[in-house]
């Protein structure tokens, strides 16, 4: 059981005054006098037994008990008595506040958003703020953000919760309890609030410095949304575009998918899914342009999640991939030639023509201003390794490889000989070769023999051996490797796959180097940005689902989508638990979101009942006097 | 009740005077004094009323001897004759301050005029005494007897004023001391003390005489209407008592006051007497000629 908490305590103070009250009381004390002819009677009456009870007793002084009640229960409402929640009472409290895609579910009967109904929740716990108590107030959605520092300005901290909106995109709690965290260094925090609908990833990758409070709100209404859209070339100039569609109740939901090709719709299918299954339609589009598509469910019935309910697909333009293979390695223009939709430069020179390819494939570092996506490299050593790596004359064999790395899928290395022995140089070791952004992907028994670094958007791989030393193009591995480089390519170049970008951050995008472009969001927002030097835009912030058009000054230069893509915030299925790296937080459905409740007002109204029958009780007791 | 000059009493009427005076008393016991008088009491007596016959024995007033019994069966006996005794009858009448509240003074007068009226009427030796502390007033009656003493007693008891705080208890024990002859002592007074009632009941009894009680109580006192916060001020001793939400308390005063009647009225009886309790608001003839004839007070 818990005891209520008193916010001013320095109130009890007032309960001297109940020695005046009483001293008064009987000073004031005023009883008409009558004459009779004998107390005889009267007398005994007193001393009857019945009448001393001890309620006749108290009944004697009932208007000096109601004034006692009167005066201890104003008292107790000047102290101002609360019943604590179940959270800890602490004088700092940090209330991160969920605003993610799933905040904005509607509940049908009440037509009230869960962000709302955690604003309600909130906003009651900014009313029952004690004296002493601070509350900052953040929301996080895939990132933390503060709305407010600790305070106490219940003006400041409602009019922050008032402007807080839900977003388009995806929860996740690391970074927001990283910025709680930091508050931890300055203020003595002990527990941190967290007020969500539960649509969070499991996994949380953080180390908790104090105890955390999961309150949740109630499930929203049934739901149905697109969780997975991509698509993928199967002809030159067609695609597979596949729609992932998944429900969040029990009971089949229908909707009707349409697929939008640049504004118009093409193609409708009906589904009906459930929270068991979802489905998965395909949509085969014949393009050989760009072509910006759409996805757009239209549900049966209510549907409690809107924003999961378009997504947006950018098919690239149809072509082959451009490939330059130096002269020397034959044995790579050979494998490489004959993978589908390849357009191989033949070259009798050293050096490439033109200037960006998607592929080069190359046996020394330097490959003249030729560009492209991803470049392979053989027999050669990165020029900012030279000094780490030597390769000296002296057979080596495969001791490992990165049986995940997408250049290797599918390769058995283990009997590969080689006629060269990329070594490592004295006292340098693989973390050095990490600290310049370089990956192992094959070890070999002195040293790495294939190397991997990303930049940007483009890749580069690295055969510190020649190949043509060793027995590698003999192997069935061989034209593996060459069509992984392949495919690689043309997932760099889109030309293979492409996937439907979630909301958060815009993939890249290639435009024009050092030039000023504007992003113009779904929300109507102009954003202006900049592209690198390597022509790419990049790190734009895209928190709304829609179309994003990039506008170089009044001219369209390309157009991307976003869509929620996220199946724990469609599911609108809260999580049981978070699993922290050391401890595990319940999420408990029961545990709904609770506040300190004051009832000050109560003892006050009680006061103020009181004083009434007590001041009708003493008219009544005048009134009938004889 | 009308006063005026042709009015034998101010206590009441004529009307009311001439029923009394066909009224007897009826004490429960004979206790009546060896010395001659009007009030019939064993056999042996010299009265005119016969009670019995006797063998004669040698000696005997021949006077006595029933001649026409003797014709028939040759054999002398002798006719008795109830002895006339004299009785005493003792009024005490309570006239403290506390009988000075709706005419319980003028009706315990009346009453006791009534039973000495009565006494008198039947040649007892009738006294009063009464209870009060007020100078100038009469506080007793000598024992008398003949109709000549009517015009005393009513005299005496329309000097009673009344006032002052004697206790009942203490006015009989007063009364005892200048009292002798056994009889009625006729009680009128509220009962209304502090003090403890059974030791005077049984000095009056151990006195030879038949205690009536007769308690007059006022209507404020039977079903008194008070409500509130009261201080009770005592009208004998001024001294107070403060009660709470008076209304509340009604019914344990009912109960007191039916628990003091009962009481009275077990000593009464206890002691071959007899107790009553009127409310001064009853009239005369209703307590005189209905209530007290019920109860075999007094013989019409």
């Amino acid at each position: 059981m818990k005891w209520p908490g008193f916010v001013n305590l320095f109130g009890a103070w007032f309960l001297l005054a109940l020695i005046p009250l009483i001293i008064l009381y009987f000073l004031k004390l005023r009883r008409q006098k009558l004459e009779v002819p004998s107390l005889a009677l009267w007398q005994s009456v007193v001393n009857d037994q019945r009448v001393n009870s001890p309620f006749q007793k108290f009944r004697r002084n009932l208007l000096l008990w109601l004034q006692i009640l009167a005066l201890c229960l104003l008292v107790l409402a000047l102290m101002q008595p609360f019943f604590q929640a179940d959270a800890e009472v602490a004088e700092y409290k940090p209330l991160l506040i969920d605003c993610s895609a799933s905040m904005s579910a509607t509940d049908e009967a009440t037509g009230k958003t869960r962000l709302e109904l955690v604003k309600d929740k909130v906003r009651e716990q900014i009313d029952n703020l004690t004296g002493d108590q601070r509350i900052a107030l953040f929301s996080f959605s895939n990132t933390g953000r503060r709305l407010t520092e600790f305070s106490n300005d219940r003006r400041a901290l409602t009019k922050a919760l008032d402007a807080l909106q839900p977003t388009d995109l995806p929860g996740k709690l690391d970074d927001v309890l990283r910025m709680a965290a930091a508050y931890t260094r300055t203020f003595p925090i002990e527990t941190v609030t967290i007020m969500t609908d539960g649509n969070l990833p499991e996994q949380v990758d953080f180390e908790l410095p104090f105890s955390l409070d999961v309150q949740r709100v109630d499930m929203g209404g049934p739901n149905i949304g697109i969780t997975e859209m991509s698509a993928r070339r199967s002809g030159p100039e067609e695609w597979e575009v596949f729609v992932r569609v998944s429900a969040s109740s029990v009971d089949l939901r229908g909707a009707e998918l349409q697929l939008f090709e640049d504004g118009e719709q093409k193609q409708s299918h009906q589904v009906e899914v459930s929270n068991e299954e979802s489905d998965r339609l395909v949509f085969p589009v014949s393009t050989s342009q760009v072509k910006l598509l759409e996805a757009r469910l239209v549900p049966a019935g209510f549907d409690s999640l809107a924003v999961d309910n378009s997504v947006w697909l950018t098919l690239p333009a149809a072509r082959s991939l451009k490939v330059w293979v130096a002269p020397k390695l034959a044995s790579w223009r050979h494998a490489v030639r004959v993978q589908p939709n390849i357009e191989l430069e033949e070259s009798e020179t050293g050096e490439p023509r033109g200037a960006e390819y998607d592929l080069l494939v190359a046996d020394e570092d330097g490959v003249g201003s030729a560009e492209a996506p991803v470049r392979l490299f053989v027999g050669v050593v990165p020029q900012d390794l030279q000094e780490l790596i030597k390769v000296e004359e002296d057979v080596s064999y495969v001791v490992d490889w990165n049986r995940t790395a997408p250049m290797l899928r599918h390769v058995q290395l283990s009997d590969v000989q080689i006629g060269e022995q990329p070594k490592l140089a004295a006292g340098a070791a693989t973390k050095d070769l990490e600290e310049r952004g370089y990956e192992v992907l094959i070890d070999g028994n002195a040293g790495p023999l294939m190397l991997q670094r990303r930049e940007g958007l483009s890749v580069s791989y690295w055969f510190t051996f020649h190949t043509d030393r060793s027995t590698l193009p003999y192997r069935v591995g061989f034209p593996i490797i060459a069509a992984n480089v392949v495919e690689s390519a043309l997932k760099q170049a889109s030309l293979s796959d492409v996937a439907a970008a979630p909301t958060g951050v815009l993939p890249p995008i290639s435009v024009d180097g050092n030039r000023t472009y504007t992003i113009k969001t779904p929300a109507g927002e102009s954003l202006a940005t900049e592209s690198n030097a390597a022509g790419t835009l990049d790190g734009i912030s895209a928190s709304h689902v829609g179309r994003y058009d990039v506008m170089d000054g009044g001219n369209l230069v390309t157009s991307i989508g976003t869509g929620l893509l996220s199946g724990i915030e469609s599911s609108l299925k809260p999580v049981e638990e978070l699993r922290f790296s050391e401890l595990t937080v319940a999420t408990d459905a029961a545990k709904q979101v609770d506040s300190d409740q004051p009832f000050w007002w109560i003892m006050a109204l009680l006061a103020f009942g009181v004083l009434m029958f007590e001041w009708w009780y003493f008219q009544r007791a005048r009134g009938a006097m004889v | 009740m009308t006063s005026t000059t042709s009015q034998l009493t101010t206590l009441f009427d004529n009307a009311t005077l001439n029923l009394i005076e066909r009224m007897r008393l009826r004490p429960n016991r004979r206790l009546t004094n060896r010395a001659r008088g009007e009030h019939l009491s064993g056999k042996g007596g010299s009265s005119t009323d016969f009670a019995d016959f006797r063998d004669y024995v040698a000696g005997d007033d021949l006077r006595y001897v029933d001649w026409n019994i003797f014709a028939r069966l040759r054999r002398p006996y002798i006719k008795q004759f109830q002895h006339e005794e004299e009785m005493h009858v003792v009024l005490l009448i309570d006239a403290s301050t506390s009988m000075l509240f709706e005419d319980k003074l003028l009706r315990a007068k009346q009453l006791a005029a009534a039973f000495g009226i009565m006494g008198l009427h039947n040649v007892e030796r009738v006294s009063a005494y009464a209870i009060h502390s007020q100078q100038g007033q009469p506080w007793m009656l000598p024992p008398g007897s003949g109709r000549t003493k009517i015009r005393k007693l009513l005299s005496f008891l329309e000097g009673v004023q009344g006032g002052g705080s004697i206790p009942v208890e203490k006015a009989i024990e007063t009364m005892l001391r200048f009292h002798r002859g056994r009889g009625i002592a006729v009680i009128v007074s509220d009962f209304l003390t502090f003090g403890d009632i059974s030791r005077p009941m049984n000095l009056l009894y151990s006195a030879g005489l038949e205690v009536w009680g007769l308690q007059v109580l006022a209507e404020s006192e039977i079903n008194p209407n008070v409500q509130g916060d009261l201080r009770f001020v005592d009208s004998e001793t001024q001294d107070t008592l403060d009660i709470t939400n008076a209304s509340e308390l009604l019914n344990v005063y009912q109960d007191q006051r039916i628990w003091l009647q009962e009481m009275l009225h077990s000593m009464c009886r206890s002691r071959q007497g007899r107790f009553m309790s009127v409310s001064s608001a009853q009239t005369l003839s209703s307590i005189l000629f209905d209530h007290l004839c019920r109860q075999g007070w007094v013989l019409r």
